[in-house]
């Protein structure tokens, strides 16, 4: 009887918070993209009318598209970087075995860890004393050290469930090892590397504190362009800009969700 | 009596004895995974068309013998030779092995006929032709209507001809089959069994067989090799390994059968409890193998070594009972059919008769 009650008690909690908690989880995106619809000149909610004319002025600033130019950029190559990197440790971590393996491990995932502040200034100091300070190569440096935990991570995660027999049956079959790579393992773990790539991409795309300490001038990415903007300004084209990103993002989630399923990934 | 023929294994450290007949030949072939021994100097012919088993409990050697021969794990040392050529150092790739794996390994990417495909490319064969071979290997297994179908699509028995397809295609010199009847249930078991002698037969291709299942081995090798603990017990035909097991691992293993421990001596074993047979072996420590079907009850009609014998358990198997007699002090089994009502039962004194053709003696050294 007493656990009857204590269900019961659960069951209507959870009725009241979790409705709470995905609203308060979405909200802001709401908030923002409702208000990037505005017809006036303020940033407020409810919006004022519907129109898109905060869009046409997003797209016609030099200063917003370039960072989202730089930011996409920025975020493609680290994704390539990075699925690079993580696809060699990974399959050293999950292959061989070496001296150390567990601490090569456990570093691999260490950026997660380490505050993005620490790391940021960390990398400030060291890019300059590499000479590397104030240039794309430094930016990209930190933005591949942040994601490679989560391609690490993933790939792993995929190679762990991958049946290796099926490499010793395409030997089996005469093929060399390479082939085998490109034509069994690479296909097979295709989908570990696709999640492996967004999260690479989303994660340096929305990325703003390491950015802030290692981006420059000419390369400042759509969420320090933002922050920076919001500081002067408060008009409905951060709203549209914040949209935008929302939509990439959303965009590549679709990607994973369509190839090979969230739950698989998170 | 002489003791049972153990099958000719070939000498220590001898080449294949005719290399035109010897299609793999393992010679010392010495494995170790840490502080555990997996193969201890293992030596092993197999002739060309023949079909090979090798039978035993898991641990004991026979999957990574396989392996080996695949070239998936590397001996310690010894050589393999496949078709007279030393491979021991040669990738799989580069050996004329098919496999039929135990989980049938099919690329869950692709359909059944790039599967049987996928070897015939990496031989160079040109596309026409590869596709000719495919429909005629599909056809062979009887699956040339599925070629378009993916792995998950098809049933076990489907996908384990597909797996047996795909390593046919390349018409290698010897096929490689690790346990490919464990996955499937028991109806299709026996069935697929005798599919897949047949179908052995028809391409007559040397064979060698994994499986821990003695019915099977029985079932469908020319050759049984029983491995225990890395090594090979015996290798011989079925009939031998039933009727003249050479030690008591084999008697055990396959088959059921009543063991006496004991000594002969002038004619006369004797067991440790007093049972008293005649046998004709040299004097010293010996082990007898009666199988149940040697064990009868006493009639005018048959002849043999008659004894009292009180009923200690029984098991009915329908066709048959099997019944664990106490004969002086020493624990027999008998299997027999009984009409109905017939049934002995616990606690009942008989008359049994032991055939003497059916009591193997093997010397204590044996094992």
């Amino acid at each position: 009887m007493r656990d009857d009650a204590v269900d019961v008690a659960l069951k209507i909690a959870g009725s009241i918070v979790r409705p709470l908690v995905y609203t308060t989880l979405s909200l802001p995106a709401v908030i923002v993209v409702a208000s990037s619809f505005t017809a006036g000149d303020d940033l407020r909610f409810p919006p004022e009318g519907f129109s898109p004319r905060w869009y046409m002025a997003a797209f016609k600033s030099d200063m917003f598209m370039g960072s989202l130019w730089t930011s996409t950029k920025l975020a493609f190559v680290t994704m390539v970087l990075s699925l690079t990197l993580g696809m060699a440790a990974a399959f050293a971590i999950d292959r061989r075995s070496f001296p150390g393996k567990h601490a090569f491990r456990t570093l691999t995932l260490s950026p997660l860890i380490v505050p993005m502040v620490v790391l940021g200034l960390g990398l400030l100091q060291f890019l300059a004393w590499m000479r590397l300070n104030q240039s794309f190569l430094g930016l990209l440096i930190g933005h591949v050290l942040i994601t490679l935990p989560y391609v690490v991570r993933t790939l792993n995660a995929g190679m762990v469930l991958f049946d290796r027999t099926l490499e010793q049956a395409a030997m089996n079959l005469r093929a060399p090892p390479s082939k085998v790579f490109r034509r069994i393992t690479l296909p097979l773990l295709a989908p570990a590397f696709v999640s492996a790539g967004v999260f690479a991409f989303v994660t340096s795309f929305g990325n703003i504190t390491l950015s802030i300490f290692l981006g420059f001038a000419r390369a400042t990415t759509l969420p320090v362009q933002i922050f920076a903007y919001v500081e002067h300004n408060y008009d409905p084209v951060l709203a549209a800009v914040s949209t935008l990103v929302i939509v990439v993002t959303l965009g590549m989630i679709a990607i994973v969700e369509k190839l090979v399923g969230m739950e698989k990934v998170a | 009596m002489s003791i049972a023929q153990a099958g000719s294994a070939p000498a220590p450290g001898a080449l294949p004895a005719s290399p035109a007949d010897t299609v793999v030949s393992l010679c010392d072939v010495r494995k170790t995974f840490g502080d555990f021994v997996a193969l201890e100097k293992l030596s092993l012919d197999m002739r060309k068309g023949e079909l090979l088993c090798l039978l035993g409990p898991s641990g004991c050697g026979k999957t990574t013998t396989l392996r080996i021969i695949a070239g998936f794990l590397e001996a310690d040392s010894g050589h393999v030779f496949i078709n007279g050529q030393d491979v021991t150092a040669l990738p799989p790739y580069k050996r004329d092995t098919g496999m039929v794996f135990q989980s049938y390994a099919l690329f869950p990417h692709m359909t059944v006929a790039a599967n049987v495909a996928f070897g015939l490319e990496n031989l160079g064969i040109p596309r026409a032709e590869r596709n000719r071979q495919v429909d005629d290997v599909l056809t062979l297994v009887e699956l040339n209507d599925l070629t378009h179908r993916y792995p998950r699509e098809l049933s076990g028995g489907q996908q384990q001809r597909v797996a047996l397809a795909r390593a046919l295609a390349l018409r290698p010199a010897v096929l490689l089959l690790d346990e490919p009847f464990s996955n499937l249930d028991a109806q299709l078991r026996t069935r697929l069994r005798e599919e897949l002698r047949r179908l052995i037969d028809r391409v007559n291709i040397t064979t060698l067989f994994v499986t821990h299942d003695q019915e099977e081995a029985l079932m469908l090798s020319d050759r049984i090799a029983v491995m225990n603990r890395g090594r090979i017990e015996q290798i011989s035909t079925p009939e031998n390994i039933y009727e003249r097991p050479a030690t008591r691992f084999v008697a055990e293993f396959i088959g059921r059968c009543s063991i006496l421990e004991g000594r002969a001596n002038g004619g006369h074993f004797v067991s440790k409890a007093g049972l008293r047979l005649p046998i004709d072996a040299a004097p010293g420590d010996v082990t007898l193998i009666i199988r149940p079907e040697y064990i009868d009850v006493a009639s005018p009609a048959v002849t043999g070594i008659v004894a009292d014998a009180r009923v200690i358990a029984t098991s009915y198997f329908g066709a048959l009972t099997r019944i664990q007699l106490s004969v002086e002090g020493e624990s027999l089994m008998m299997e027999k059919h009984f009409s109905a009502g017939r049934k002995p039962k616990v606690g009942d004194a008989m008359q049994v008769v032991v055939d003497p053709k059916g009591i193997r003696v093997i010397p204590v050294s044996a094992y």
